[in-house]
């Protein structure tokens, strides 16, 4: 096959898929076919600085094969899709498989099985540099009229997955994403404002509003001045919300990470934690921003209330910790064998009734947060992290917003966060972090939400 | 084959230039990985990845573009023509919201060479089943402890093969093979979950071979890490406050990887790493006079060091390898540049540390192996010097640091409270804060070569979209006063 626009078709690489199944020796034996055409320009007040057009075909191949009685299991993936490639692949996973220790805990391969349609816009497909050419040249001029210097992304990406198995399952789908952000910087040294959309296709990117939100936050955090750390009543913004709770997707929500005593709902389940203004679910079909409806064991992922009114639920699980714990599978596996277990990486947050401005207006003395930046764990228990406030911080009195301040570290349990919510915006947007994973959520106010240190800009 | 595939990276160049481009480079790159692990028992991950593909980056009118396709078997020859001609569209159609051009320092690289990592033990030689023998006993080392919830032991052989030619006239060929290994140890007891690592957090990476991993001593390690995880569930949490610290090699690695190597890249010091990794405090005027540390700071990038995981022979960009002085006697004296950026600080020549992950990606500035040269202290004579109620604090747990590479926070796994010149007891969560220049401002003791040795960083992460890179980071034990321990519990 040759790679290039034709990679993405889901019928092509089941037929990749189902040729190597059928090929395989092995007693079980799994393939995943994963294929991303993306383009990218990133971009400074010099205009686009480094820009991309990739296609990477990534196929992952499982297999078991029978020894000593038991069952051993390994691994190998390729990024080419021909069929040299991916046999390749699947010899080196049985000689892997060969040496492999046999395994009592292997569970059965899932058969045949049906999963929602999940489909990518192919308007992303067909999105070219000339579109993010007239996206970054707005976001530049507009920064230039400004004085603020620019810097952001544009990106175009759509996926095709696939997955077979010899236990007779097949599925398959596709997805999209579009995304563009600006930063715009004081060129003195002083402050920065940040906006970002994320969405399924060109369309859905408002990139007027994202280059006036950064230049407005931009242009009021010029000069910020310095605050005491301490205690706070907070509004944390959408992107300053997702640093926070993407670190339950990595540590806490797992059925891995509770059986590990490394979790947050160790001795929460059931218990009202958060406030009763928290509902959380992993929800792949969720209308605002849907993901694959499959996992990476092919199984449907399912909606899971993982907090309700403030009550702790989960966690989520896979073939073999579901097996484990004697529980249902809920569809959260990641590629196979690996050593942390499942994750929900479709975390949506329930929204409110309150706009920011009223989030702000019930704030008598509080900061305004934008963004975190770095946020990491120091403890998985509490899930006490830690973090440092970014492009734009605002004090707020009086329940207005006053002026910008310098950035604070935060050091603070996401238990107690979440339990000190005392207001949900209505609006949500799909919002990221440093390190990976996207989410859906709201703005928050949060009370009693702790700084420990500053910082001089 | 090889001449083969050098011949697919000169098609590539050519196809560029016959496409408009200025100048182009393409790499093709052949990654074979074999990574496994064992977990309590059982069998984690045993996998053999394997990526081949090119990587085609193109300036055109001064505007970059770049691109990458897999190379699939018989269809090589429409492969890199197709990244080179989507690199030039790419730069043909961005190109008009250029406001200036990107800058290009000259490079003489016109001609063939070779490089390879020295390589002790072939570890791609060591049989998959003596590889998990010894994380076996590794992993079962670990055991024996009813408060021990989670244990793993793995390792990691990575080969990568560069075929990287110029329209300069480069003909580069270079292996690099990067070998590491590791284990930790999880408890859980009185409301507290504490984790221990052997050598250091995430495992030990070097360029070279097997030896590495044999000189790690794993199954020897893993009863002391163990006890040390159930102790720390019982373990005071550490004091807040000024003290005097310790830091032990493999945290102050990671130290020097956050506050002066991610500082010290160039493209994040003028802006165009700010949508993301962020920017830097250390900007140019600085350069010559600020004091980033003390007198005994010394740090020095060195992109040729045995064992570095940076080592190699030119960087993405065809610059062959260097060493400089970043920081030395604890003034700023340099930074980590590429051709692009190097005439903003008025250098002729790039350091050559544009690098990409793999095939997929365009080159940026990345940290090399940076390291803290050593002092002349013996370790228990330096901790027998410290006062009672200091503290010996080590292996990375938690980090933070903000955007400009200033205020940071950093948690280790372990600490020692020491009392009457020795190492006392077990502190649990030690919790750092401070401001870079102050932190390293405040070394007073470093220890020596006998303490040194190079910690290598597998998984950095930089760019946007997001890329991983690998270096070192040597260090030894040093001492820094008046640190400003928090409480984090």
């Amino acid at each position: 096959m040759v790679d290039g626009m034709e990679t993405m078709d889901e019928g092509a690489l089941l037929e990749v898929a189902q040729v190597l199944v059928e090929s395989s020796p092995a007693a079980e034996t799994e393939v995943i076919v994963d294929a991303q055409r993306d383009r990218f320009a990133r971009f400074a007040g010099s205009g686009p600085t480094q820009s991309a057009d990739r296609v990477m075909p990534h196929v992952m191949v499982r297999v078991r094969v029978e020894r000593d009685g038991g069952l051993a299991e390994a691994q190998a993936t390729c990024d080419r899709l021909d069929a040299g490639a991916t046999r390749d692949a699947l010899t080196r996973a049985l000689e892997f498989a060969r040496f492999a220790p046999v395994s009592n805990e292997l569970i059965p391969m899932g058969g045949s099985v049906a999963v929602p349609a999940c489909v990518g816009d192919e308007r992303a497909l067909e999105c070219g540099f000339d579109v993010m050419a007239d996206w970054i040249e707005r976001a530049i001029g507009a920064c230039e009229g400004a004085r603020l210097a620019p810097a952001g992304l544009a990106q175009v990406a759509y996926s095709s997955r696939c997955l077979v198995n010899s236990a007779g399952r097949s599925v398959s789908g596709s997805a999209s994403r579009a995304a563009f952000s600006l930063t715009a910087s004081d060129p003195d040294g002083g402050g920065a404002g940040f906006a970002d959309a994320i969405a399924r296709q060109p369309e859905g990117v408002d990139v007027e509003r994202i280059v006036a939100r950064a230049i407005g936050k931009g242009e009021s955090n010029r000069a910020p001045v310095g605050i005491e750390p301490g205690r706070y009543t907070v509004v944390l913004e959408p992107n300053a919300v997702s640093s926070l709770l993407l670190f339950a997707a990595y540590q806490g929500f797992g059925a891995q990470d509770v059986a590990e005593e490394a979790s947050f709902l160790c001795g929460r389940r059931g218990e009202q934690s958060f406030s009763e203004l928290v509902s959380i679910s992993d929800d792949a079909g969720n209308d605002i921003y849907p993901g694959y409806t499959f996992d990476w064991e092919g199984t449907p992922k399912q909606r899971v209330e993982l907090v309700r009114d403030g009550v702790l639920g989960g966690p989520v699980t896979d073939r073999l910790w579901a097996a484990k714990q004697g529980v249902e599978n809920t569809g959260h596996a990641y590629p196979q064998p690996n050593t942390h277990g499942p994750k929900p990486w479709n975390l949506v947050m329930a929204g409110g009734s309150e706009s920011v401005e009223e989030l702000v207006a019930g704030v008598e003395r509080g900061l305004l947060v934008t963004q975190l930046h770095y946020t990491n764990m120091i403890d998985p228990r509490d899930l006490l992290l830690t973090g440092m406030t970014r492009n734009g911080t605002f004090l707020i009195e009086g329940g207005e917003v006053r002026h910008a301040v310098k950035n604070l570290r935060f050091t603070e349990s996401l238990v107690h966060a979440m339990a000190s919510v005392s207001g949900v915006g209505s609006e949500r947007e799909v919002a990221g972090a440093l390190f990976d994973g996207e989410i859906v959520c709201p703005a928050l106010r949060i009370e009693d939400f702790c700084f420990t240190s500053s910082t001089d800009f | 084959m090889s001449k083969d595939r050098m011949e697919w990276a000169k098609e590539a160049v050519r196809a560029a230039e016959a496409a408009g481009a200025d100048y182009a480079d393409a790499r093709l790159v052949l990654l074979q990985v074999e990574e496994m692990s064992v977990k309590n028992g059982a069998p984690g991950e045993a996998g053999a990845p394997e990526e081949w593909g090119v990587g085609v980056r193109v300036r055109k009118d001064g505007c970059f573009g770049f691109g990458a396709r897999p190379l699939s078997g018989g269809a090589e020859a429409e492969a890199v023509r197709e990244a080179a001609q989507a690199a030039v569209a790419c730069a043909g159609a961005l190109g008009g919201a250029m406001r200036e051009p990107t800058g290009w320092a000259d490079l003489d690289s016109e001609g063939a060479s070779e490089f390879e990592t020295a390589v002790e033990i072939d570890p791609f030689g060591v049989s998959v089943a003596d590889r998990l023998e010894l994380l076996q006993a590794a992993d079962a080392s670990m055991d024996g402890q009813d408060s021990v919830v989670a244990r793993q032991a793995f390792c990691s052989l990575r080969r990568e093969e560069q075929w990287q030619a110029s329209s300069e006239g480069a003909r580069l060929h270079q292996v690099l093979v990067r070998t590491g290994a590791g284990m930790d140890v999880t408890a859980a007891a009185h409301g507290q979950v504490q984790r221990r690592s052997h050598p250091c957090s995430w495992g030990n990476y070097k360029t070279g071979g097997w030896e590495h991993v044999l000189a790690m001593d794993l199954p020897e390690s893993g009863e002391r890490i163990r006890d040390e995880a159930v102790a720390l569930c019982a373990a005071d949490p550490c004091p807040s406050g000024p003290r005097t610290v310790v830091i032990g090699a493999s945290q102050l690695a990671l130290q020097i990887h956050e506050s002066v190597g991610h500082p010290n890249e160039l493209d994040r010091v003028h802006g165009h790493e700010v949508d993301l990794a962020g920017s830097s405090f250390a900007t140019p005027e600085k350069l010559g006079s600020f004091q980033y540390g003390s007198a005994l700071v010394n740090l020095v990038a060195d992109s040729t060091i045995e064992g570095g995981l940076d080592t190699r022979g030119w960087d993405d960009e065809c610059v062959p390898s260097g060493r400089w002085d970043v920081v030395k006697d604890g003034i700023f004296t340099g930074y980590h540049t590429s051709r692009e950026w190097a005439h903003t600080i008025d250098e002729s020549m790039s350091r050559a540390t544009a690098r990409a992950e793999g095939w997929r990606n365009p080159p940026i500035i990345r940290i090399t192996n940076l390291s803290l040269e050593p002092g002349t202290w013996d370790f228990d004579a330096l901790v027998a010097d410290c006062e009672d109620g200091a503290i010996f604090m080590d292996c990375v747990k938690m980090w933070s640091i903000d955007q400009r590479r200033l205020n940071f926070q950093f948690t280790c796994e372990i600490a020692w409270e020491i009392q009457g010149g020795r190492l006392g007891r077990i502190l649990r969560n030690p919790t750092y804060q401070g401001r870079t220049p102050d932190f390293w401002g405040s070394c007073d003791a470093i220890c020596s070569d006998a303490h040194w040795d190079l910690w290598g960083v597998s998984n950095c992460g930089k760019g946007n979209p997001m890329q991983t890179a690998e270096m070192s980071h040597g260090a030894a034990p040093a001492r820094f006063r008046e640190l400003m321990l928090l409480g984090a519990e």
